[in-house]
């Protein structure tokens, strides 16, 4: 990098999360002023009720958000990285959807399981998916042909998650928020046992930056430098699935974020790949806060669902990457 | 024996687009059809016997209870599986040839997802705004409107399967959050019924449906069966295709206009059924190759077999539960489309 590091982009960056971070704090059902977040943060008075509500549900809301943000944003880096592929993303790459599903499954029809198998079953439901779609995608790096598989995935994962909500009505109500990504329903707290599998998710990214650097050199490149190019496919595979599998046991799916926050921090930081993944969980985190922000004061009081709002913007970013790049 | 049934031109009496054995797979496929047909009308909460069945079918009087449940429920719902199955086989054999990909759903260019929106606006937003026969029609403009959106967008002096593909996953993703917007925030009970439709589901089936449906695929789907030498054509790329006296681009338009049209109409009839228009046109290639002459008609049987056999099942599996057609269709296709496709992955 003749460049080294760009003092004022991560600067920015910080800057720009702790403001979203204000901002979340501040703005919802009961807009409380600046000054009083301030000092809900630095000094607690347990019987004023602003500084309640900031430290009992809006605080957990935002780690959760930049939790869920930052896992999602590494894996669709890592993901467009080992894929060679600029249009992946869990979301759409049907991997949100599988552990969806088999959360529902294990939500709904196996009896007696309690939260903590939560992060099991979307391990298991987003390694299924993310299997599938390799074997559908074939071996020669083909973007349109993993899309298509990878969307073939999603619509069978939602047929039969459809199914079997539309026997159980009772779990359709109680689900169906949950299924759209939000960031509301985990309650209180990061719960303990997630983080062990987000700490090992983001490690196994790290310990494999030098192998995807060479990786963009192309497949035969990277292996004559001495890359381990199985080693580093399963790594990844590892790495995505843990994280999107997190992601999706705090939050539900949640589309499209793995897939436009590789890209904004392509633009910021460039294409080394020790930056970028530092970059995206900050980026991720940051546009997940913002979308919140937007979902909780969109339809004031009610707040819509937090997924719905990165598909929103997304959607649009995604079309334009295509028509830009196919010419 | 097998050389005769497999090479072209040996039965003067066939079209030259035929060989022996295609007639025989249509034969079959037509005999199968019919058993289903028979069984599927026997079948429900209510049992007939054969020669009741037969009975009502010519008798005079129809408002015996009989013939009452065949004439006024087991008939339209029967047709209209046959036809929106054939409708959604042939909308899929036209996307994959037309962007040469073995994956591409109908679906693809978003009829579905527009459709799904506008009528998830409708049953769930404004359910007074428009009166029960309207409804249909509201969907397929939405469908119509959104398809002609992403064509437009991904329009470079012509179609640009590509293009098209990755656009259309796009903004179908996008339509995705409208509708899930709407299904977290509708009432309950509409956000149910609205579930029931968006699964592909034959429960409200009546006449006037099944005389639409079969109009559109009069317009839209008969004419295909003519176009297979254009498809041929367009298979083998477009240079080809133009070299050999070919209006590339036009013809392209139209046949996706085809397809588009077939979607619209049978999502607006019966509801979302992406699988049936995915795995119904692999089942017929595997008889046939990719010889539209004889994919077209095959297609289009296997796809009315598929759609009246996951009604069927979707009725007699749960007796007081309808499962909707599609997604019955979807749970028995997609593992035999994976197999297939898996195997075929490194072509």
């Amino acid at each position: 990098m003749t460049a080294g590091w760009r003092w004022p982009v991560w600067l920015s960056i910080l800057v720009g999360i702790g403001l979203a971070s204000t901002l979340h704090l501040a703005v919802g059902a009961k807009s409380i002023p600046w000054s009083d977040v301030w000092q809900a943060l630095l000094a607690y008075d347990p019987s004023n009720s602003d500084h309640s509500v900031i430290r009992g549900s809006r605080l957990p809301r935002l780690w959760v958000a930049m939790v869920v943000g930052a896992c999602l944003g590494l894996a669709g880096t890592v993901m467009q990285a080992v894929g060679d592929n600029p249009l992946a993303d869990p979301g759409i790459l049907g991997i949100n959807s599988g552990a969806a599903l088999f959360v529902v499954i294990g939500l709904l029809v196996l009896p007696g399981n309690d939260m903590s198998m939560i992060p099991l079953f979307a391990f298991s439901g987003a390694l299924v998916a993310a299997i599938g779609v390799m074997l559908l995608a074939g071996r020669t790096p083909n973007p349109v042909r993993l899309t298509l598989s990878g969307a073939m995935m999603a619509a069978l994962f939602g047929a039969i998650t459809a199914i079997l909500l539309l026997l159980d009505q009772q779990g359709l109500d109680s689900l169906r928020r949950w299924l759209t990504g939000s960031l509301g329903i985990s309650g209180a707290n990061l719960p303990a046992w997630l983080w062990p599998y987000i700490v090992a998710g983001m490690l196994l990214c790290l310990v494999n930056v030098r192998a995807l650097n060479a990786y963009r050199l192309g497949a035969q490149v990277a292996s004559s430098m001495g890359v381990n190019l199985l080693r580093m496919r399963l790594l990844s595979l590892v790495a995505v699935v843990l994280l999107s599998g997190c992601a999706v046991a705090l939050a539900g799916p949640i589309g499209f974020v793995g897939l436009v926050v590789p890209h904004a921090a392509r633009l910021l930081v460039g294409h080394d790949l020790r930056q970028l993944l530092l970059a995206t969980p900050l980026l991720g985190g940051l546009l997940l806060v913002l979308a919140d922000v937007v979902a909780r004061t969109l339809v004031s009081p009610y707040g819509v669902n937090t997924g719905i709002v990165p598909a929103l913007i997304g959607g649009p970013v995604f079309v334009a990457l295509v028509l830009r790049k196919l010419k | 024996m097998s050389r005769w049934l497999t090479t072209p031109r040996r039965c003067p009496g066939l079209p030259w687009v035929g060989r022996p054995i295609d007639v025989l797979a249509a034969l079959l496929l037509l005999v199968v059809l019919t058993g289903l047909t028979l069984y599927a009308a026997s079948v429900g909460s209510y049992t007939t016997s054969m020669a009741q069945l037969w009975q009502s079918l010519f008798a005079a009087d129809q408002t015996a209870l009989p013939g009452n449940v065949l004439w006024e429920l087991r008939l339209p719902r029967i047709l209209l599986a046959i036809l929106g199955g054939a409708a959604m086989a042939l909308a899929g054999v036209l996307m994959q040839s037309l962007t040469r990909n073995p994956l591409a759903a109908p679906g693809l260019v978003g009829v579905e997802a527009g459709a799904s929106v506008t009528m998830l606006l409708i049953l769930v937003l404004w359910p007074q705004a428009l009166p029960l026969p309207l409804y249909p029609l509201a969907a397929l403009l939405g469908g119509l409107a959104v398809a002609l959106f992403i064509v437009a967008l991904s329009w470079r002096g012509g179609i640009a399967p590509l293009r098209l593909i990755l656009v259309g996953v796009g903004l179908t993703a996008m339509l995705g959050a409208v509708a899930d917007l709407l299904i977290t925030y509708g009432n309950i009970d509409r956000v149910e019924s609205a579930l029931m439709w968006l699964g592909g589901s034959l429960h409200r089936s009546d006449w006037p449906q099944v005389q639409s449906l079969l109009i559109w695929l009069l317009v839209a789907g008969l004419p295909l069966l003519f176009c297979h030498r254009q498809l041929n054509l367009l298979q083998l790329g477009e240079g080809v295709a133009l070299s050999r006296g070919l209006n590339a681009p036009v013809i392209m338009l139209l046949l996706l206009l085809c397809s588009v049209t077939l979607t619209a109409a049978t999502v607006a009839n019966i509801g979302v059924m992406t699988f049936v228009g995915l795995v119904a046109p692999h089942l017929a290639r595997q008889l046939c190759g990719d010889r539209h002459g004889a994919l077209l008609p095959l297609s289009a049987l296997f796809g009315a077999v598929l759609v009246l056999l996951g009604d069927t099942l979707g009725r007699a599996l749960l007796p007081p539960l309808q499962l909707p057609a599609g997604l019955v269709v979807a749970i028995i296709g997609a593992p035999y489309l994976l197999v297939l496709l898996a195997r075929q992955r490194n072509r």
